[in-house]
């Protein structure tokens, strides 16, 4: 096949403004800038002479791999419109997940400063908030093969649809319009551990009772529901009381990975029901079936399985759902791990323009392919964005 | 037995131990002691300032930082960033987490006089009694928004936006240089980029904080800035050598401006013996209250009235117990600082000025009644 035009490339999830304001890291740098900046590299303790690409010889620490996402990468890649979250989570930090807050004022006070971080990068020109549907049709019109724009030097800014993992920076019901108003248009309600809302992922548990007033103002603000995250009977909770948009911005299928983490196929069906999208993860531990997510300590310290193996996940929806309008990328890449647990061939986010090519070369047709890189979360997001 | 006037404390980094250090501030110190992991107690020391501390305290009135800059070598917290879009995220991540606490009734941000008024005249009236502070029903805790390095203020057209937002004071610099000047432990002045903001500043009616400037910065601002000073947390180099601290001739021109000086808590700043090198946990320093009125009395003696003293401790501000005045368990403890300001011969109407009088005389002045 003839090198063709690239395509645009919507993620449904990504960690930007977390890795700026917690791993401290320059977005507006590229990717080999951070890979020098990186502690561990300045430290000097033991490794000041390792190459970034030497990955075997890199520790794992504290939830912090080698970087794979800044925005001249996604802008090279053509990943013109992002999900990109809020997220801070009440939990007892541990050496493992050092990142939960004590409480939630201060899991308010993390959001608001990645959404800050967001709104700053506007003021900057690197990114653009996607507020409105009118805001996103301009976003993929930038990114359109057929526009002036999309293959211009600078490229368009990256658009971004507000969205937050784990609920609580969000005070009470009452706190939803200020966020709506800011341009928040998913939540999950949980994340790891037992929060403010609910139980989340690594627990067993539902919603607590306090989770229903926040839903109502969820859903009456017109914010989306991202069933990420949450544990089994919660995700059962969430179906049975949402009756608004719904997708699973980051999941996989737990019948080819095993793990609590992952989505039964009852699950799939269920949010393939209401129209949901799920999104492909580009992580080792979602990939690779000899890890359980339940107990990442059975994880490799780097990676094994390439970009394709999302493959596997997308044939299993669409074969469990018998379409192909319920998979998308939610590529999640530095979400808590960095290089070493990114596909061996995915050295950074731009490489996700690589997907089309790889996907067809799996068999699947372009229209199916167009569906999965761009076309199912445009189709989401337009009936959100209003 | 005297009632202890009300304390301002003109320099304390809640937010910045609430959201980096991770600290639950509504539980008594002794409790976030045992809930600070062992790498933090070994990073941050022992916790010295919470919310129920400060009542207890009667510090009723605190300048809360928005603290976050530029600093790529900052290896020991790992909290200096890369740019100042990051700084602005971390600044207003510091800001909700005082709306959050006042959201709960937690505290009050003070952004006008008649507000700053009320919560001082609550504190004043309160009864004496060693615990009516700390009941239920107790005067609010009064918080008024400062910033300890400017580099979250994109330029100077986000200085109204700030000030909206309730900022009341700003430190051009903190560690490093930042945007707009170089500061501690460098060399150099002023940066192009102050000019504008000063003036910014100056329009807004924000109070321009000296502390962390190098010395070339100091008389760099004071020469171009002809509006109001302070110095939120500051020391003199008379007793204390080095560049953190106060000249004579810089407290003089302070005081010049009828502005105060709050002294600082951080035993580094007030031990001459200190040892930078070795970490607090392993110093025998000698620094304790009576040090801390040194350096207030040095203050009185060189401008000849008290009306330029305060206290701005800084405590838990990159440290704790352990590098603070050893007869110091938490800020609790300020009171203590009564008898020996008296026996040195300062008033009551000194000590009440210097508690909080003179910061409430220099607020009450450039504050407007209206936002």
């Amino acid at each position: 096949m003839a090198a063709s035009e690239p395509v645009l490339i919507v993620d449904g999830h990504l960690d930007l403004a977390f890795n700026a304001i917690h791993h401290r890291r320059d977005l507006t740098q590229c990717v080999q800038v951070l890979r020098e900046r990186e502690d561990v590299y300045r430290d000097g303790v033991g490794a000041s002479a390792v190459h970034p690409d030497a990955l075997r010889k890199k520790p794992r620490s504290g939830g912090m791999g080698i970087a794979t996402v800044a925005l001249p990468e996604l802008r090279a890649g053509h990943v013109g419109i992002v999900l990109a979250t809020i997220m801070a989570r009440v939990q007892m930090p541990t050496s493992f997940l050092s990142d939960g807050m004590r409480t939630q004022a201060a899991a308010h006070a993390i959001g608001q400063s990645h959404l800050h971080y967001y709104k700053a990068l506007e003021r900057a020109g690197e990114i653009d908030f996607l507020r409105t549907a009118h805001d996103l049709e301009n976003a993929i019109g930038a990114w359109s093969p057929t526009s002036a724009k999309a293959s211009a030097d600078p490229a368009p800014s990256v658009g971004i649809v507000l969205s937050m993992e784990s609920a609580d920076p969000i005070l009470g019901p009452d706190d939803v319009q200020a966020w709506y108003d800011a341009g928040l248009r998913s939540v999950s309600l949980t994340h790891f551990g037992s929060n403010t809302w609910g139980h989340g992922t690594g627990t067993k548990g539902g919603l607590y009772p306090c989770a229903y007033p926040l839903l109502d103002a969820l859903r009456a603000a017109g914010v989306a529901l991202d069933v990420s995250h949450a544990a089994d009977l919660a995700f059962w909770q969430l179906l049975d009381y949402w009756d608004g948009p719904i997708h699973a911005s980051h999941c996989m299928c737990r019948a080819l990975v095993p793990g609590q983490r992952h989505l039964s196929d009852d699950m799939i069906k269920a949010v393939a029901e209401r129209g949901g999208v799920i999104g492909m993860v580009m992580a080792e531990p979602m990939l690779n079936p000899d890890i359980n997510f339940d107990d990442l300590s059975t994880a490799p310290a780097v990676s094994t399985r390439p970009m394709a193996a999302v493959a596997d996940h997308i044939e299993h929806i669409c074969a469990l759902t018998g379409s192909n309008s319920h998979v998308a990328i939610g590529s999640d890449l530095d979400g808590g791990f960095g290089r070493e647990w990114a596909p061996v061939d995915c050295d950074t986010v731009a490489d996700l323009q690589k997907l089309p090519d790889l996907l067809e070369r799996r068999g699947l047709g372009g229209a199916d392919v167009a569906a999965i890189t761009h076309g199912n979360l445009l189709s989401f997001l337009r009936r959100v964005l209003v | 037995m005297e009632q202890t006037p009300l304390i301002l404390d003109s320099h304390l980094d809640l937010a910045f131990s609430a959201l980096q250090i991770n600290r639950d501030l509504t539980l008594p110190a002794t409790s976030v002691r045992v809930l600070d992991s062992v790498e933090t107690q070994q990073s941050y020391g022992s916790c010295t300032v919470t919310l129920p501390e400060l009542r207890r305290g009667r510090v009723g009135i605190l300048c809360g930082t928005v603290m976050s800059r530029l600093d790529p070598d900052d290896l020991s917290t790992r909290t200096g960033m890369y740019s100042q879009l990051q700084c602005h995220g971390v600044g207003r991540g510091h800001l909700a987490y005082y709306q959050a606490l006042e959201r709960a009734g937690h505290l009050r941000i003070l952004r006008t006089r008649s507000e700053l008024d009320d919560v001082a005249d609550l504190w004043q009236r309160l009864e004496n009694g060693p615990d009516s502070a700390d009941q239920a029903g107790g005067p609010p805790l009064g918080l008024i928004l400062t910033m300890e390095s400017a580099d979250p203020i994109l330029g100077p057209d986000q200085v109204p936006e700030w000030h909206a937002l309730g900022l009341r004071m700003v430190s051009l610099s903190h560690y490093g240089t930042s945007t707009y000047s170089h500061g501690t432990a460098t060399d150099g002045g002023l940066l192009p980029p102050a000019r504008p903001l000063l003036q910014a500043l100056q329009a807004a009616g924000i109070l321009v904080d000296v502390t962390h400037l190098t010395d070339q910065a100091h008389w760099e601002l004071m020469d171009i800035y002809n509006g109001p000073v302070c110095a939120s947390h500051h020391n003199c180099r008379a007793l204390t050598p080095g560049q953190r601290q106060l000249s004579d001739d810089m407290i003089r021109s302070i005081a010049e401006r009828d502005g105060v000086i709050g002294t600082s808590f951080d035993s580094w700043m007030l031990d001459p013996g200190w040892q930078r090198g070795l970490s607090a946990g392993e110093q025998q320093s000698e620094a304790t209250l009576r040090t801390v009125v040194d350096h207030i009395d040095h203050i009185a003696q060189l401008t000849g009235t008290s009306r330029h003293c305060g206290i701005g401790t800084d405590l838990d501000g990159g440290f704790g117990t352990e590098q603070a005045p050893r007869d110091l368990n938490t800020i609790a403890d300020l009171p203590h600082l009564v008898p020996l300001l008296a026996e040195r011969g300062f008033s009551r109407q000194d000590i009440s000025g210097i508690f909080s009088g003179n910061w409430l005389r220099l607020l009450g002045q450039h504050w407007l009644d209206t936002l």
